[in-house]
C-alpha cells in the first residue's frame, strides 16, 4: 500500500507510537478519550495545579488533550473528518515525542485523584499509563526510568540488588533478631518448602531499609508463623505499574508467583508497598494471565490478623508520639485498603489523628507513578509536594506513618524541603516496637565487645554539628574515627590513614563530592575502602538512580537515628559482595 | 542454576545467570556508548570489579549490529563481548539483530574461545520479541557450529521459564 505523504515525513518513532497506540484501544481507554467535556471539574484535584496555580499545563484535562488529540486524529471519526473542531493532531517527530515524555511522566504521578471528581468517568491515570508505554516502546523515557526498568527485567528486582547481597542481608538481620531476642530459634528461613506464609518486599528494603525486613521477622516469629522468603522472585514491586510496559508486569509477576508455587506455599504476604501490592494482587495476574491458585494480602492485613486471633499481643504505650496517617495512592484509591491500617494503628499508638483530606481523597505523596526514579523533574516534584506540606503540617503530629516504601522517599522529602519537623515510618516497625514477647530481651553486658571496635572510619561532614555527632556515635562504638569537614581533607586523610569506611557528605565545600568519590574509586591503593554516603539532600535520590558503574557501599539519609547509623555502618563494613 | 533440559551435542539451553557462568566469554547486550548501565551491567561492574569498565573507556563508541570483546576482570568468564544489537523497534530489527549474533559468534572465533554464554538476546528491556530472538539466535549458533574453528560449546542461559520455552522450542527443531 501506497504511503501517504503524512507517513512518509513522520518519523519511524511517531509511526511506531502512533500504529502501536491502535492496538492499545480497548472499552475503558476509549471511554476516557472521547469522554471529556472539559468541565474543568478535575482541575482542581491535581497536586500539580494546586502547587502551582495560574499554570494551565497541569491540568489534567489539558494533559489529555495531548495525548487525546493523537487519538482523535487517528482512531476517531469526529477527528477524521473535523480535525479543526475537535483539535486533533497527529504526531510527527521525536521532539513531539519528547514533549509528551514531559508529561506523561513529568507532570503526573498517575495517581488517580482527578478521576474521583470526574462526572464522565474519564480515567486520566489509565490514559497516562499507557502512553508512557507506548513511548518506552520506542525507547523515550527518563533515564531512572530506563535504569530501573533494566534492573528489573534482568536481575529480577528494581534496584539492581545482587543475590548474594540479598541472601546476606538476611542473615544478617537474622543474626540481629537471634541477638536482640537472645533466642537463636528466631529465623528468616529462605526457600523453606510448603509453608503457610511466603513473604516478599520491595527491593528498597534489602538495599536501603534492613530494619523493615528485622521487624517483620520479629513478627512473623512472635505469631509463631510457618513462612518463608524465596532466595529468587523475591521482588513484589512492579514497575511495569509505572512504566506502563504490560510485558514488564506480566514478567516480574509470572517470575513471583511462579517462585511462590515452586515453594508450595499456601499464601503471598506482600509488605507494605502501594504499587507493589496494587500490581501483584490487582493488576498482575491479567498482564501475565496467570491464573494464581494462592492466596495474597498486604502485610497490613496480616499483622491486624495476628492481633485479633491473639496470635501477637502489643503495648501501644510504646509508641507514643502523635501519630497520622498517609494513605498511599494505590492501596487506598486503587485497592480499597483505608480501614485496616487505621485499625491497626489505634491497637500500636497512643495518639492517632487523621490527616484531611484522608482515605480514597489523600493526595498523592509527591513520589508516586515512579517519580522518585526521575530526577530530572526533582524541583516541579518538591515544588508539587506543597499542598502535601500543609496537610502534614497541620495535623500537629510528630511521626507520618505510610503502608509504602515509596510514599516513604516521597514524604521524606516533603518533609526536608518544607523544613516539616516529623519522621517518616511504616507500620511494620511500629507493630515490632510495640511488641510484647514474653521472653524478656537480653540486657547487653559491659563484656561484649563493642560492634565497631578495631575498625577504622573517616568521617567528612561540613557542619561541624553533624560532624560531630556522627564521630562520637561510632567512637563510643568502638571504632576509631578521624574527622573531615571537605572532601579533599577526607582525601589527605583517606590516603594517609587507610581506613576501613569513609562516610561522605553530599554537599561539602570545595571540590564537588562526586569528583571525590571517583578519585577515591580509581585509586589502586585503596581497593578495599568501603565509601559510604550520607546526605541530608533529596539529590540522594538521583545518586541511587544514577546507579554508578561502581556503586558507594551503602547510602544513608540523615537525619540518622543511632541506631539507624550503626546498623547502616555495620551493614556497610560487615557485608562484603561474596559470590553466590 | 537449573541445567539444560535440552541440549543438542554443542548447544545447552540453561537457567540462571549469565554473569555468573564459567565459559570463555558471555555476551553482554551493549549500548553504543558502552557504558555498563544498569541489569546485566550492575552484575558485570559489581561482580567484575572496575577494570572492565576502564577497558570500554578505550573501546567505544560502536556502531548497531557490531561487537568487541573486553577482559571479564573478577568474572569466572574469560572475557565478555559486548555487543551492540538493535533496540526498541527500530528500524529492520531482524536484519540487525542477525548481524550482531554473527558478530558476537565472530568476535568469539577471533579471540579463540571455546565456550559462549548468550542471553536472550535484546528482549526484555530492548523490547526483541522473545519468538524472533530464539529463532534466530538457534538457527544462527547451530550454522555457525557446522564449521567453527575454535567454539565448541555455546551456552543460551535465560532467567525463567517464560524465556526458556521458546528457546527450548527452537532447540527441539534442531535436535529433530
Ligand atoms: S492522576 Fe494525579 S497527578 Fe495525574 S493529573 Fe490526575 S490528579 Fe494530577
Ligand atoms: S472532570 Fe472529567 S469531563 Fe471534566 S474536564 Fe476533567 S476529565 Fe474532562
Amino acid at each position: 500500500m501506497k504511503k501517504s505523504t503524512a507517513e512518509e515525513s513522520r518519523s519511524h518513532k511517531a509511526q511506531v507510537v502512533v500504529d502501536r497506540l491502535g492496538k492499545k484501544l480497548n472499552r475503558q481507554i476509549v471511554g476516557s478519550m472521547v469522554a471529556c467535556v472539559h468541565c474543568g471539574l478535575c482541575t482542581d484535584s491535581c497536586h500539580y495545579v494546586l502547587s502551582n496555580p495560574g499554570d494551565p499545563t497541569y491540568a489534567p484535562a489539558y494533559k489529555a488533550d495531548r495525548i487525546r488529540k493523537i487519538f482523535k486524529r487517528h482512531y476517531d471519526w469526529t477527528g477524521r473528518v473535523f480535525p479543526w473542531l475537535v483539535g486533533a493532531k497527529t504526531v510527527m517527530t521525536d521532539e513531539e515525542l519528547e514533549e509528551l515524555k514531559d508529561i506523561s511522566f513529568g507532570k503526573c504521578t498517575n495517581c488517580r485523584r482527578c478521576s474521583l471528581n470526574c462526572p464522565m468517568g474519564v480515567d486520566f491515570a489509565t490514559m497516562n499509563r499507557m502512553t508512557r508505554g507506548l513511548l518506552v516502546s520506542v525507547g523515550i523515557m527518563p533515564e531512572g526510568v530506563a535504569t530501573v526498568s533494566k534492573d528489573q527485567w534482568e536481575l529480577g528486582n528494581q534496584m539492581g540488588v545482587l543475590k548474594e547481597d540479598y541472601l546476606e542481608t538476611l542473615e544478617w538481620m537474622e543474626e540481629e533478631l537471634q541477638d536482640e531476642l537472645d533466642d537463636p530459634s528466631a529465623k528468616i528461613p529462605v526457600d523453606k518448602e510448603d509453608c503457610a506464609v511466603v513473604y516478599s518486599i520491595n527491593p528498597r528494603e534489602a538495599k536501603y531499609d534492613p530494619r523493615t525486613i528485622g521487624d517483620a521477622a520479629k513478627i512473623f516469629h512472635a505469631a509463631g508463623e510457618d513462612w518463608t522468603m524465596p532466595s529468587d522472585g523475591w521482588d513484589m514491586t512492579n514497575f511495569g505499574l509505572f512504566s506502563g510496559d504490560d510485558e514488564l508486569g506480566g514478567a516480574v509477576a509470572r517470575h513471583l508467583f511462579d517462585r511462590v508455587q515452586e515453594l508450595g506455599g499456601k499464601k503471598l504476604v506482600i509488605s507494605e508497598c502501594g504499587h507493589g501490592y496494587r500490581s501483584t494482587r490487582c493488576e498482575a495476574p491479567n498482564w501475565a494471565k496467570y491464573d494464581v491458585p494462592f492466596e495474597m494480602e498486604s502485610s497490613v492485613e496480616t499483622m491486624l490478623r495476628y492481633v485479633k486471633e491473639g496470635r501477637i499481643k502489643l503495648d501501644k504505650t510504646r509508641n507514643s508520639k502523635p501519630v497520622t496517617f498517609h494513605d498511599s495512592c494505590n492501596l487506598a484509591r486503587s485497592c480499597g485498603i483505608t480501614e485496616e491500617p487505621r485499625e491497626l494503628l489505634n491497637l500500636v499508638c497512643t495518639d492517632f489523628r487523621e490527616m484531611y483530606p484522608n482515605r480514597e481523597e489523600n493526595y498523592c505523596c509527591t513520589g508516586g507513578g515512579g517519580a522518585m526514579s526521575m530526577s530530572e523533574y526533582t524541583p516541579r516534584r518538591l515544588k508539587s509536594g506543597k499542598v502535601k506540606a500543609e496537610q502534614l503540617k497541620a495535623t500537629g503530629a510528630k511521626v507520618v506513618v505510610t503502608s509504602c516504601h515509596n510514599c516513604v522517599d516521597g514524604l521524606t522529602d516533603v518533609i526536608r524541603h518544607y523544613e516539616l519537623d516529623m519522621e517518616v515510618t511504616q507500620l511494620v516497625n511500629l507493630v515490632a516496637e510495640a511488641l510484647v514477647i514474653e521472653k524478656p530481651a537480653r540486657v547487653p553486658t559491659v563484656v561484649e565487645d563493642l560492634p565497631l571496635a578495631g575498625r577504622r572510619i573517616v568521617v567528612a561532614d561540613d557542619e561541624p554539628d553533624q560532624l560531630l555527632y556522627l564521630a562520637t556515635v561510632m567512637e563510643d562504638y568502638g571504632a576509631t574515627v578521624y574527622q573531615a569537614a571537605s572532601g579533599d581533607e577526607a582525601l589527605t586523610l583517606v590516603r594517609k590513614e587507610k581506613p576501613d569506611l569513609v562516610t561522605l557528605d553530599l554537599a561539602m565545600p570545595g571540590r564537588p563530592v562526586t569528583e571525590i568519590y571517583e578519585v577515591l574509586r580509581s585509586d589502586s591503593e585503596l581497593e578495599g575502602l568501603k565509601i559510604c554516603i550520607i546526605t541530608g539532600r533529596p539529590e540522594m535520590r538521583e545518586l541511587i538512580y544514577q546507579r554508578m558503574e561502581t556503586p558507594p557501599d551503602g547510602y544513608l539519609d540523615k537525619p540518622l537515628s543511632e541506631d539507624d547509623l550503626l546498623r547502616g555502618v555495620r551493614k556497610v563494613l560487615e557485608l562484603s559482595h561474596q559470590e553466590v | 542454576m537449573v541445567t539444560a533440559e535440552v541440549e543438542t551435542e554443542q548447544i545447552q539451553l540453561i537457567k540462571g545467570d549469565i554473569t555468573l557462568l564459567e565459559v570463555d566469554a558471555l555476551v553482554f547486550y551493549a549500548e553504543p556508548n558502552l557504558e555498563l548501565g544498569s541489569g546485566f551491567g550492575t552484575a558485570i561492574s559489581i561482580r567484575g570489579g572496575p577494570t572492565v569498565k576502564k577497558e570500554l573507556e578505550r573501546l567505544g563508541p560502536v556502531g548497531t549490529g557490531e561487537a568487541v570483546v573486553s577482559g571479564a576482570g573478577n568474572l569466572k568468564a574469560s572475557y565478555i563481548i559486548h555487543a551492540v544489537g538493535p533496540r526498541f523497534q527500530e528500524e529492520n530489527t531482524e536484519e540487525k539483530l542477525k548481524t550482531t549474533i554473527l558478530n558476537s559468534l565472530r568476535c568469539a572465533e577471533e579471540a579463540g574461545a571455546k565456550t559462549i554464554a548468550f542471553p536472550p538476546m535484546g528482549t526484555g528491556f530492548y523490547g526483541i520479541p522473545l519468538d524472533l530472538c530464539s529463532r534466530l539466535l538457534v538457527e544462527l549458533v547451530s550454522d555457525h557450529l557446522k564449521t567453527s574453528a575454535s567454539l565448541k560449546e555455546v551456552i543460551i542461559c535465560v532467567q525463567d521459564a517464560r524465556e526458556f520455552e521458546p528457546f527450548r522450542k527452537e532447540l527441539s527443531k534442531v535436535t529433530g
